[in-house]
């Protein structure tokens, strides 16, 4: 596979997080966007490719935002592919620089969380949805997940205390990212435990908060990106396989094992060289799930994992292997903005590795490894995504 | 049946809220609601392949395995649960008025004619109050019954059940609590 050269990611946008509000996802889109362009100094015209991912735009598409916003893109993609959206978009607009399809692309994620909508778009979320998981106690994702969870506990011996070293260090995380809405409250063991509960071993600190944001980030030439005096990150591998595994009666991995190896040569690094990792975090099993088939550790071994690693951004926990893990708190302690979640991992990492992330900074970070997960069309999710990012020395 | 029951069903077979009222989901596919017709009649049925054999579950239109047509068929039922749990919060009314007295327990299930399917668990028949019970790898039977919604739903229950008698089915179902609305607790 072709590599990622002479592509640069900058100006990462999160904007708009608030639990429930009257904008619509254009709103949020269109001003990420406007954040973005300020950020990179750019006028709005100077986009010529344009990607877009969301839940909540109705019967629209990314071309009528093109007549909304006035621009005119020679390139337009849009994404339905939930958490995995945020790293596909990257490989696709990474392709399209490459082949000179466009010069300046924004992708962006972006909803609303209109009263309501969470519970339309549980119920309504695919076909095999509606006919098959749905009226099985109309719990929406946390019904599979748990089951999942349930499976995984029982396979592998984790237990919930296990689950919580992912919650608690990212609320630690989020605790010195001001934009994450939980992160103004601290999170125990004892809070975590005994929590409420929801479906199974899931209890409420193991479910995200649904909310409205924006997140955004623009591909470019390297050459264009210098030009532009911005500091930028460089791409230096990217996979994705979607119903992989496809004869596993319960989902216990996900695609990243079939490509983690050639993710590792592409970018001639190995595990120990990254210094952070952004996982989809939908639910902390599926975080275990990631740090496994990423190759962090073995199948099975993700609970002794997470109790052996210090996951905080300021590498302060007690464990003496330290990988920062979600650094801004993750969908957890961020919320989880419909589609945008799927672009968190994207723009923190860029954040983090132009050195641009301010109160949650990982020190020295180099090289990112993200992961992308989504679209739980019954009783499993399907997308799988990963790509490994490099700062530059600037 | 009353008429209210039957128009109110007519009126949003596709309405865009899930169903927020004292019944189950009632919204279904096109191919979903050939699923429930498919039930009515009989313990379980689900599409084969008419090419190759496979037999299919969610309800499509088209073999996974050869791209086949399908055709439903009466299906043997029995299956092992590989993860099972009681939900303790819902999206929709109906099960929030259930929630409110006990737990409600789903299992997932692997039917030894190939696929996997998600369905009610039928805790009573395994003498069981909750789903920790019922232990990953019980052999189960699975069948379908209609909910009050009038959709058929999947339904796990104990091995060694005379299950070819709708009777037995249908007291299997009415114990379940899934063959009356569950108005809202103290009433409007």
């Amino acid at each position: 596979m072709r590599d990622y050269q002479g592509v640069a990611l900058l100006a990462p946008v999160s904007h708009g997080y608030a639990k429930q509000g009257p904008h619509t996802a254009p709103w949020f889109i269109g001003r990420t966007l406007k954040l973005m362009l300020e950020q990179a100094g750019l006028q709005k015209d100077d986009i010529d490719g344009f990607a877009i991912s969301s839940f909540s735009l109705g019967i629209d598409s990314v071309i009528p935002l093109t007549q909304h916003f006035q621009i005119t893109p020679r390139w337009v993609e849009q994404l339905p592919y939930g958490g995995a959206s945020g790293v596909i978009a990257l490989r696709r607009a990474a392709r399209a620089i490459q082949a000179g399809d466009a010069s300046i692309i924004a992708c962006i994620g972006g909803d609303s969380a209109a009263q309501g909508s969470f519970e339309v778009t549980a119920g309504e979320f695919s076909t095999f949805t509606v006919d098959a998981s749905f009226p099985y106690g109309a719990a929406g994702p946390n019904a599979a997940f748990a089951l999942i969870t349930q499976n995984y506990m029982e396979r592998f011996g984790a237990r919930r205390e296990d689950f919580a070293r992912i919650a608690l260090d990212q609320r630690y995380n989020a605790n010195h990212y001001p934009p994450a809405l939980l992160g103004h409250k601290t999170l125990s063991l004892e809070q975590y435990l005994n929590a409420r509960p929801i479906a199974g071993p899931l209890h409420l600190f193991d479910c995200v908060m649904p909310c409205t944001g924006g997140e955004g980030f623009l591909v470019m030439s390297e050459e264009r990106a210098q030009a532009s005096g911005q500091p930028y990150c460089l791409i230096k591998a990217a996979g994705e396989l979607h119903n992989s595994h496809r004869d596993d009666p319960i989902q216990e991995r996900g695609g990243w094992t079939e490509y983690a190896i050639q993710l590792y040569e592409q970018a001639s690094l190995g595990v120990e060289d990254i210094d952070l990792v952004q996982t989809y975090d939908d639910y902390p099993v599926i975080s275990m799930m990631q740090l496994e088939d990423l190759g962090f550790c073995n199948k099975g071994e993700g609970p002794q994992f997470v109790q052996s690693t210090d996951m905080r951004f300021d590498h302060s926990g007690t464990q003496q292997r330290k990988l920062p893990h979600n650094t801004s708190g993750g969908q957890l302690s961020v919320g989880q903005a419909g589609s945008a979640a799927g672009y968190m991992g994207v723009t923190e990492s860029i954040r983090q590795l132009t050195g641009r992330a301010g109160s949650n900074q990982v020190s020295s970070a180099r090289h990112a490894m993200v992961s992308g997960f989504g679209m739980i069309n019954y009783d499993r999710g399907l997308c799988s995504a990963a790509t490994i990012l490099a700062g530059v020395d600037q | 049946m009353t008429a209210s029951d039957n128009s109110k069903t007519l009126e949003k077979p596709n309405g865009n809220l899930p169903d927020n009222d004292s019944r189950p989901p009632r919204k279904r596919s096109a191919i979903g609601l050939t699923f429930t017709a498919a039930n009515l009649p009989t313990a379980l049925s689900l599409q084969h392949c008419e090419d190759c054999g496979q037999v299919q579950y969610p309800p499509r239109e088209l073999c996974g395995r050869c791209l086949g047509p399908l055709a439903w068929r009466d299906t043997e039922g029995s299956g092992v649960i590989t993860s099972r749990l009681d939900l303790h919060h819902s999206l929709s009314d109906f099960f929030k008025h259930k929630l409110a007295q006990r737990s409600w327990a789903i299992a997932n299930v692997k039917l030894s004619c190939g696929p996997t399917v998600i369905s009610h668990l039928d805790l009573a028949s395994f003498s069981a109050q909750q789903a920790s019970e019922v232990a990953a790898g019980t052999e189960v039977q699975v069948f379908s019954h209609s909910d009050c919604s009038l959709q058929s739903v999947l339904i796990a229950t104990a091995p060694g059940q005379d299950l070819d008698e709708a009777a037995v089915r249908s007291k299997r179902a009415r114990e379940l609590g899934l063959l009356d609305p569950a108005p809202k607790p103290g009433g409007f």
